[in-house]
């Protein structure tokens, strides 16, 4: 396991993208403070905390573990680095779990307000989707209105966050093999809270001292989230905003216009962003815009809104998770509109710099220096429309000779739900089952994830994706992954010239990419229920099928918890970023080995994205003799791209 | 010329973040994940000693003595001074781990553990701080300065140190005198004295930092690390400018 691979290092550059790395420049020209400022003067970072050997859990403390073993190997309570590095794991996949969970319940929330008709802006878009899933959790459908219907399901899901009649609704969706898997190691996730509240109640001081104890419940605590808070989330989702199909649409900081008022939508909640969509073509602040010289209102999305929005309504992108800020130094910005989650602190003070109006919208997530306007779903519409207002009222400040919209924006393309993949196939998994047996497609990756300042932006995503595709594997994006890609141009039909023979021909024949976005970082509950579905197509466990997961640019504890619950699912996933763990060797073991024997898959840490591909590839045909499918030996595969890459990386 | 380590004890806030890039420092491996399981484990040569009342610690570490006690006192000719003068450095191969150094050390820095190198891979020899004679080649701060985020440990010339120093001692005793026509009878006495302490510790501005702020105000020196300009003038703090 190599860790000294640093992509940043290895390219000498921040970013691989012309737009954000104009923006960067121009950044430093004006003065003004990024995130890689922030990181250089952070460094070099703590060690202890690199390495999961701080505990801050109690009053007794804070504790460290001396690695070196030349200082103390306990805490004050007699926690060793075991301990307290599965402590330490086991909260970070909490706060993501719960983070993921919140957002879904939030969507939950107003979906049964809309179901008794107490919201304003919102209704069911997909009822055949709310008719099959209600139908799906045993609730009945027929005769019943819509709204009867919404309600009862909104009831039954408002259970799964309390105390769940012994497991999850969405478990039901895990192939038989997996639950029993996981009811043998005592990991059904039960009710989404309670797994959470159980998971800061073990990590107290003097309640849960055995690693391997632990660790587990973080696996049932992340399997909480992504087979309960997230998939609540999409679904719900689905059924308000629309289940996403097939959809063009740009990306890139060309995305700006330089003659309308720019809204930019950033954070997570498809919820405002929705509504806001819709504001945006209100004739009467069209026309407001237009009486201040603006040709039209943008809407562009960031982050996962952006995914949000890209999926169901073809909206355009402006970019990733380290976007943010570069989005401002745009200077053509009138609003960024936030609600929660990976919302940068320092938005506030870039937009400062600039006419940019920053409105926070979430109770639940305050940013010093914005304007706060309280989202109600009540009244979502009219919140809407005055959201859009304030951008409008900002467009007259705008310093045109300050607006530098850097390049032309990239065709992207999104929304392969789950429906709409299988619809892409005729309506069942067969036609891809097909495939992977004979061996056109050798398997599927799930790309997922974050953006770290710690690499060269987007560098890991696009070429571990590239590697992939070129040897005919499916790639699936969300989050700051799909955007990475979208930008590099890696996900339209075009694409499947990039692709291997196998795979670029079946993605020509269906008019697809080789890369197909599957929505926001929740959305990776679609991932777990694709996989669940080609398990079920071939009879099989989910970990004996030729996938994996990486996450090649993760810094988020949400990310922490997806991985866990994508491993706990039974498909290996493989890190590009160190996560804390190091401290101990004892759970470096177990999650980077002995899980495989537990759940049927594990962690692997591997920076250097081709040797990540390398890996995955060979994961990927072990898993297809595995299944007596046609297989290249491990020692056939070989990785020329690295050595003529010409780097040097760590031991 | 002497360049040193400096240190500011009232500033250690006993992070320990000085051990640790000590330790990977002086590792094969260079890389924090992979150092700690090297044979033999790579050692510090910094001490982060708590102090007598809670939350106060010096950061201990070999003064470079000159002349010094353990040079003169190493039966074997183990210990030696760098070609700059600088530095007290042991050659491991020369060791034989009798610990007269440490018995005439002032300071009490010296450990002794198996290190690369040495005649045997399980004797002990005497460990203690090179001065990360490499990294200041290579133009960089030592290790500890570097990971150090709150000045208790500064890099320089001494004189141009304590003169910074007597720089922050000034502007201590002045905004103590400046303060005291406002302490009214019914006021606050301590007012003026509290207004020195907060100058005589100030972490914004430190001494050092002031210091060298005006030298490069007065083009004493040029910035040679151009790439990383904007970034250090945002970051407030001149301190691995100033001293590459």
């Amino acid at each position: 396991m190599s860790t000294t691979y640093d992509g940043g290092r290895l390219l000498g550059r921040l970013t691989i993208h012309d737009d954000a790395q104009q923006m960067i420049d121009r950044a430093r020209e004006e003065g003004i403070e990024t995130v890689w400022d922030r990181l250089h003067a952070q460094e070099p970072q703590c060690g202890y905390c690199q390495l999961g050997l701080s505990c801050r859990n109690c009053a007794m403390g804070p504790c460290r573990i001396d690695p070196f073993g030349e200082g103390p190997q306990k805490g004050v309570c007699g926690a060793d680095a075991d301990v307290i590095v599965a402590r330490n794991l086991g909260r970070a996949i909490a706060a993501g779990s719960s983070s993921h969970s919140d957002h879904g319940r939030d969507i939950l929330e107003v979906f049964s307000a809309m179901a008794h008709g107490e919201t304003s802006g919102y209704q069911v878009t997909d009822e055949a989707k709310l008719r099959r899933i209600a139908e799906e959790i045993g609730i009945a459908t027929e005769g019943r209105s819509v709204n009867e219907v919404a309600i009862d399901l909104a009831d039954e899901l408002m259970a799964n966050y309390g105390t769940a009649k012994g497991s999850l609704s969405f478990v039901e969706r895990v192939p038989a093999l997996r639950r029993e898997k996981w009811a043998g190691l005592g990991i059904t996730p039960r009710g989404i809270d309670r797994e959470n509240v159980e998971m800061m109640h073990r990590t107290h001081m003097g309640v849960d001292n055995d690693y391997v104890n632990l660790l587990l419940h973080g696996l049932r605590t992340a399997l909480a989230d992504g087979w309960g808070g997230s998939m609540i989330a999409t679904e719900l989702s689905d059924i308000m905003f629309g289940t996403p199909t097939p959809v063009t649409s740009e990306v890139n900081l060309g995305v700006l216009e330089v003659d309308q008022v720019n809204i930019a939508m950033h954070g997570h909640n498809p919820l405002l962003s929705d509504v806001v969509v819709t504001a945006a073509q209100d004739p009467e602040l069209v026309e407001l815009a237009r009486s201040y010289g603006a040709t039209g209102i943008n809407i562009v999305g960031l982050c996962c809104t952006g995914n949000e929005m890209l999926m169901r309504k073809g909206v355009h992108i402006a970019g990733n998770h380290l976007m943010q800020e570069l989005v401002l130094v745009t200077g053509a910005l009138e609003a960024m509109v936030v609600d929660y989650q990976c919302i940068m602190p320092s938005v506030v003070d870039v937009a400062k710099c600039y006419h940019t109006k920053v409105i926070s919208t979430s109770d639940k997530a305050k940013f010093p220096g914005a304007t706060h306007v309280s989202f109600d779903p009540h009244r979502g519409a009219e919140i809407a429309r005055d959201i859009v207002r304030m951008a409008v009222e900002a467009y007259p400040d705008r310093n045109r000779d300050r607006v530098r919209i850097p390049v032309a924006p990239v065709q992207m393309m999104g929304g392969f739900s789950v429906e709409a993949i299988l619809g892409a196939l005729g309506g069942t998994p067969k036609p891809l089952v097909d495939a992977i047996v004979a061996g056109t497609i050798r398997g599927a990756v799930a790309v997922v994830g974050c953006n770290n300042p710690k690499l060269a932006q987007d560098f890991e995503h696009i070429e571990l994706t590239r590697k992939l595709i070129e040897n005919d594997i499916l790639v699936l994006v969300t989050g700051c992954a799909a955007v990475a890609n979208g930008k590099a141009g890696q996900m339209m039909p075009a694409a499947a010239d990039l692709a291997g023979p196998g795979l670029g021909a079946v993605c020509k024949s269906l008019g697809i990419p080789p890369v197909l976005h599957m929505g926001s970082c929740v959305d990776n509950s679609r991932v777990m229920q694709l996989a669940a579905a080609l398990a079920n197509a071939i009879g099989v466990d989910i970990d004996s099928l030729p996938l994996a997961g990486a996450a090649p640019e993760w810094y988020s504890e949400k990310a922490v918890a997806i991985g866990a619950y994508v491993v706990g699912s039974g498909i290996t996933t493989v890190l590009g970023v160190q996560p804390p763990i190091f401290g101990s060797a004892n759970v470096v073991n177990l999650l980077a080995g002995g899980l495989d024997d537990v759940v049927g898959a594990k962690f692997a840490v591997e920076p250097d994205p081709y040797k990540a591909a390398l890996l995955i590839r060979r994961h990927i045909e072990a898993k297809r003799q595995g299944l007596g499918l046609t297989f290249i030996a491990s020692e056939d595969i070989r990785d020329d791209e690295f050595a003529a890459a010409g780097a040097t990386v760590g031991s | 010329m002497m360049r040193t380590v400096f240190v500011n004890p009232e500033r250690c806030i006993g992070c320990l973040q000085c051990e640790i890039a000590c330790a990977v420092e002086h590792s094969a491996s260079q890389d924090l994940a992979l150092a700690f399981r090297e044979a033999p484990l790579p050692r510090k040569r910094v001490h982060v000693q708590a102090g007598p009342v809670p939350d106060t610690a010096y950061p201990n570490k070999c003064r470079h003595c000159d002349p010094a006690p353990c040079q003169r006192v190493c039966p074997t000719g183990a210990i030696s001074r760098d070609a700059s003068g600088d530095l007290v450095l042991i050659d491991a191969k020369r060791c034989i781990g009798c610990a007269m150094c440490a018995v005439v050390c002032p300071f009490d820095v010296l450990t002794f553990h198996p290190l690369a190198g040495a005649l045997t891979p399980e004797a002990a020899v005497a460990v203690k701080c090179d001065g990360c004679e490499q990294r200041v080649g290579r133009g960089e701060v030592p290790a500890c300065v570097e990971s150090c985020k709150v000045d208790a440990l500064v890099y320089g010339e001494i004189n141009e140190l304590m003169a910074g120093g007597r720089l922050r001692e000034t502007g201590a005793v002045l905004a103590a005198m400046g303060s005291t026509p406002t302490v009214t009878p019914n006021g606050d006495p301590l007012a003026g004295w509290r207004s020195f302490g907060a100058a005589r510790v100030s972490v914004n501005d430190t001494a050092q930092g002031a210091w060298l702020r005006r030298r490069r105000q007065n083009g004493a020196r040029a910035d040679q690390n151009g790439n990383g300009e904007g970034s250090q003038a945002l970051d407030g703090t001149t301190r691995e400018e100033g001293t590459s």
